[in-house]
């Protein structure tokens, strides 16, 4: 039998006959899953999926006052849906009945484009639809380097159980102990982000297991494709794009994308930036349409137009993307100007070389205020990746002739 | 240079409310050994590059204190 999921890191080895005992002695799990271990949020997923009903996935991370402005501030985190569920004998009857949950939805969150992250209703069908199941995928080995309350991570997780593979974690491990699971698990099949990678050390070592290296959630990076190929040698690589709204939907084998003919009626470009059709997306983005169609911000580079071939080039918000995390400088701002002797703000990304990105804010004062005391007021509120690393006191704001900061 | 270093990495613990550190060595690894994390990380390459003008990541290979000293000779 083979492992659902390793983690070096909580010495953690479960198979999928375990799973099924698990999931055999509970009775409830938590609407609202608030948890560090990937486990939990595993087996939390498979349950509410065996229930049909609704579960709610939100980081670790958030502060008390992001959860109040996301699900209002009487919210009972606490609450618990009881299962009523027959018991297993084996995994593969699980799946057979997740197959058809069509009432169950999976609440994701994603960074607005205009202040709040807002909530995302996912079906079995919108997050599965990309996952390829058959016996040639059956004995892959997943190394798991994304955060699992997200939309990538999520994706993995779904692509692996359907094929009862093995989850080896990853993410937030440091590069060594990154290496050893890999060559410990065997791993065939990693998907991250540039980020996951940029920080490692590339020296001689080869990782000859991994047949597949799938990266996404940032632009690609030209530099780290060479690199990637000598640390995984057999490996091929694919750059996929995706977003929250409708997940995985484009993949290529460099920065040049085409569109899979299954989606073609479903995608469309006008002046540069790329639209998607409400059938391919997820509940929640109702009131973002024009006429049908969700405008994802994303500006690209036409490269040919029948076939269609593109590049990404940039986005046509203001949003920041740190490391694969989707960062609103808005939101930022607005909790900056609420400290006290705080006059003007503005929050910027500046390129950098380890996480593509880096949160900078320029503030200017009336009174004397100290980076560690704004650093720790923003921990209450914020997330540590929307955390300004650079901060920059300074005497005013300077504006475009409009009105409008220069970010 | 060894001073510069230290009083940037010590900027960067004290932003993140932890204690400053009285001294570095050549072998101390910048995550296991000073406790610095990615974002730790992408805030050291802006300050090392607004003091000695070198991106030190801009290639990767940065594990230890010792790979910045290299960087920047």
């Amino acid at each position: 039998m083979s492992f659902f999921y390793s983690d070096i890191k909580s010495e953690i080895e479960i198979d999928y006959n375990e799973l099924v005992l698990d999931i055999n002695k509970i009775d409830n799990y938590s609407l609202y899953l608030i948890s560090t271990n990937y486990y939990d949020i595993f087996k939390t997923i498979i349950l509410s999926l065996i229930n049909d009903s609704e579960l709610i996935l939100l980081d670790y991370d958030f502060s008390e006052n992001e959860i109040n402005n996301l699900l209002g501030d009487k919210v009972n985190l606490k609450k618990k849906i009881h299962l009523q569920k027959p018991k297993f004998n084996n995994f593969s009857e699980i799946i057979s009945l997740i197959k058809n949950s069509n009432n169950w939805r999976l609440s994701l969150f994603t960074s607005g484009t205009t202040g709040l992250p807002k909530q995302i209703k996912h079906t079995f069908n919108s997050l599965t639809r990309n996952c390829k199941t058959s016996n040639k995928h059956h004995n892959n080995i997943w190394g798991y380097a994304y955060n699992p309350t997200h939309m990538a991570g999520i994706q993995v997780f779904f692509q692996a159980i359907l094929n009862q593979n093995s989850i080896i974690r990853l993410f937030n491990l440091n590069q060594a102990q990154i290496f050893d699971s890999i060559q410990k698990y065997q791993i065939t099949n990693i998907s991250a982000t540039p980020s996951f990678f940029r920080l490692f050390s590339f020296d001689k070592t080869k990782l000859d297991s991994v047949r597949r290296l799938t990266l996404g959630g940032e632009k690609f990076d030209v530099n780290l494709k060479d690199k990637l190929k000598n640390l995984f040698p057999n490996s091929k690589l694919l750059n996929v794009y995706a977003s929250t709204e409708a997940g995985s939907i484009f993949a290529s084998d460099g920065e040049i994308f085409t569109i899979n003919k299954n989606y073609l009626n479903y995608i469309k470009i006008v002046d540069n930036e790329i639209y998607l059709h409400k059938e391919i997306l997820g509940e929640g983005t109702e009131n973002k349409l024009l006429r049908n169609w969700y405008p994802t911000g994303d500006i690209v580079d036409v490269i040919e137009i029948s076939p269609l071939k593109f590049k990404f080039s940039s986005r046509k918000n203001e949003m920041i993307n740190v490391g694969g995390y989707k960062v609103n400088p808005n939101e930022i701002e607005e909790i900056l100007l609420t400290i006290d002797g705080v006059k003007d703000v503005i929050v910027f990304g500046k390129q950098n070389s380890v996480l593509g990105n880096i949160i900078c804010t320029n503030i200017a004062v009336d009174k004397q205020l100290e980076v560690p005391t704004i650093r720790a007021y923003l921990s209450k509120y914020l997330q540590n990746y929307k955390i300004p690393r650079i901060i920059t006191f300074v005497d005013k704001i300077e504006k475009t002739r409009t009105g409008k900061k220069k970010r | 240079m060894d001073k510069k270093i230290l009083k940037i990495i010590n900027e960067i613990k004290l932003n993140k409310g932890e204690d400053e550190l009285l001294f570095i060595s050549e072998n101390d690894l910048l995550r296991e050994d000073i406790g610095l994390d990615s974002f730790d990380l992408a805030e050291l390459t802006v300050h090392i590059e607004v003091e000695f003008d070198i991106d030190i990541f801009n290639d990767g290979n940065i594990t230890s204190i010792q790979d910045i000293y290299k960087k920047l000779k």
